[in-house]
């Protein structure tokens, strides 16, 4: 029984923890301008992550090596360095925008104004990583993340002509009015929203903090291949509702409230309050996954003592990293930035650096050295080659298609 | 080649890029250390054996290589000036290393297990060193050194894998047949079509110069899996 309720755990954590600031915006953007026509990508995305989600978790349990672990050993000190640069630039971006997503979530709830929050959210933040035990934290910011399922609710109460979203969705039919070059640019922003190089460092890392043995395999698998489809599902719900009530009107999203707008109009105030939980609980997990992410690569990369299952005192430099962290986002708000803006960017840029974090998990997944028995099989194989050819072409267009669509105006 | 055992390769041929370089060192209780950035190799009677890992920026920042690698050396000496043999490297003597799996295991903990009493030659100016042949010919650069137990119950190199591209930049693919995936392998049997596997007797390595010399050009090919 008690298995059975870890698995069911674990799974709901999995779609609480899957939604995150650069989902909810993306999606309602997306949502609003190109309903459904671009869920192949989001689609695309999540089986992308469930791929090398399962690997790296796979490696972890079975070699309690971590991602960035893998990274330095496979791919050498200077071009680990560069992907470290480059991971940990793009993962404090996201950790920015999150604080900054909890901020604006709050900010819709007690209408003090976000500039005034966001050093309160950034305390609650550090506090978290500093005293909270791991799976606390996973668990009650997962679960109350599941708040998200209004969205499912919104759009069955919305009563859309479900053959129409169905047909959108499955021929891929682009607006009329909308370019092709924008419509590849969000599909990027989609991917790269999905498969964020910080899901894979937070994953493993929280394998090894939670103690995995061969014998949590089939857990975690459990976890990855229901738990974040179905959180995939949600972002797709995200984008229905704002095609059916922001689409008509012509709104572009680019606040937190018209992420939510299409609740209010589907379920009223109560269905408001609840996406509004599922707002601050969605960002502020992502917020302490994207912290805890950017203190296990450094310290990862360069050996030192990292993890919450160990005290403070023995992980000194990965919690001065945390602290640090914490310190520099809240700075890098007050400066008045919108948050918004830095989701955007940061979601674009994630699709430029996951070639050099997908790399070495295929490679070790592979390498019997590490893994005995537990090699991947054919079926991962071919996934993960194809998703790397992908990731690469994303990683390619990435920047071009944001400089020549301005950011997808 | 089986690999079945798992746990301890130090008893066994191992590569040292691919193998021991860049792999999580932990103490006696399971609490990390560092990275093996650099090992220590010493002339015994029977050649170059590894008898200390490096570990620290003193370690690392070299292997970055290139202008890169310079100024943070550079930076890194001058950030404490009066601290003396700050370039030298922290070092653990093989004698306290246990055993490796994924990851190199002391038998001691890590409190003041970290020495910087003495320097000698580090396998990472080994790897990268240009190699030449016997008529002077550039054969390409040395890529990974494959170590085998030798006196003392210490590690030693035994042959050089020379070829094109960085150092460890086989990822095993030589090692292990049929190491998916497919694209992988492929890529990698690709770029190092020239590599070839060499005899340490038939390698002179000039350590000042940088360069290793060789009397017999390399074996093609260092193993089955590169598509012989």
């Amino acid at each position: 029984m008690s298995r059975f309720f870890a698995v069911a755990l674990g799974i709901l954590t999995a779609i609480g923890g899957f939604v995150d600031i650069g989902d909810l915006v993306t999606n309602a953007q997306v949502g609003a301008r190109f309903g459904l026509s671009l869920a192949w990508a989001t689609l695309v995305g999540v089986v992308g992550i469930c791929v090398f989600a399962e690997m790296s978790g796979r490696v972890a349990a079975v070699s309690g090596r971590a991602t960035f672990d893998l990274v330095r050993e496979r791919l050498g000190p200077r071009v680990g360095f560069l992907n470290l640069v480059a991971s940990m630039s793009i993962t404090f971006l996201t950790f920015v925008a999150e604080i900054g997503g909890v901020a604006l979530s709050l900010q819709l709830v007690v209408s003090v104004h976000e500039l005034l929050l966001v050093p309160w959210v950034g305390v609650a933040v550090w506090l978290i990583l500093w005293k909270a035990k791991f799976s606390i934290m996973e668990n009650v910011l997962g679960l109350f993340g599941l708040a998200l399922v209004v969205f499912g609710v919104a759009l069955w109460q919305l009563g859309p002509d479900w053959g129409g979203l169905l047909q959108q969705a499955a021929t891929a039919s682009k607006p009329a009015d909308e370019h092709g070059s924008t419509y590849a640019y969000y599909a990027v922003a989609l991917f790269g929203a999905a498969m964020t190089p910080y899901e894979v460092f937070f994953f493993s890392s929280g394998g090894v903090e939670e103690g995995w043995s061969t014998q949590d395999i089939l857990v975690m698998r459990a976890n990855v291949l229901i738990g974040f489809p179905l959180g995939g599902l949600l972002s797709v719900a995200i984008a229905g509702c704002a095609w059916l009530v922001l689409g008509p009107l012509n709104i572009s999203v680019d606040s937190l409230g018209q992420v939510g707008l299409p609740v209010a109009a589907a379920l009223g105030k109560v269905g408001l309050s609840v996406a509004l939980l599922g707002f601050v609980s969605a960002t502020l997990g992502a917020a302490c996954e994207t912290g805890l992410s950017v203190g296990y690569s450094i310290t990862q990369y360069f050996g030192a003592q990292w993890g919450k299952y160990v005290r403070p005192r023995e992980a000194a430099v990965f919690h001065a990293i945390l602290l640090l962290a914490s310190l520099g986002a809240v700075a890098t708000l007050m400066t008045m930035v919108d948050p918004i803006v830095v989701t955007e960017m940061s979601v674009v840029f994630s699709a430029v650096a996951l070639p050099l974090t997908y790399f070495p998990i295929l490679v070790v997944s592979n390498d019997p050295d590490y893994m005995g028995d537990q090699v991947n099989g054919h079926l991962a194989n071919a996934l993960g080659s194809l998703f790397l050819v992908l990731v690469c072409v994303a990683a390619v267009a990435a920047i071009p298609l944001m400089i020549y669509t301005r950011m997808g105006q | 080649m089986s690999d079945a055992d798992l746990d301890d390769r130090l008893a066994g041929p191992l590569d040292g890029a691919l193998n021991l370089l860049d792999r999580q060192i932990l103490d006696c209780e399971g609490r990390m250390l560092g990275k093996v950035d650099d090992l220590e190799l010493t002339q015994q009677e029977d050649g170059l054996a590894v008898t200390a890992v490096l570990t620290g920026p003193a370690a690392l920042l070299p292997r970055l290589g290139g202008d890169l690698g310079d100024r943070l050396v550079t930076t890194w000496s001058r950030l404490k000036v009066p601290e003396p043999n700050r370039l030298r490297p922290w070092r653990i003597d093989m004698d306290r290393v246990d055993r490796l799996d994924s990851a190199l295991h002391l038998s001691v903990r890590r409190e003041g297990v970290l020495t910087r009493d003495t320097e000698g030659y580090r396998f990472g100016t080994l790897t990268g060193m240009e190699a030449s042949g016997p008529d002077d010919g550039h054969l390409g650069r040395v890529v990974d050194a494959r170590f085998e137990p030798g006196l003392h119950g210490r590690l030693v190199v035994r042959h050089l894998l020379i070829g094109h591209g960085r150092p460890g930049s086989l990822l095993g693919y030589d090692r292990h047949d049929q190491q998916g995936p497919w694209l992988v392998r492929a890529t990698v049997g690709r770029l190092h079509r020239s590599t070839g596997i060499v005899d340490i007797e038939a390698a002179r390595i000039l350590w000042n110069r940088r360069e290793v010399r060789l009397t017999t050009p390399p074996r093609a090919r260092p193993g089955a899996a590169l598509g012989d």
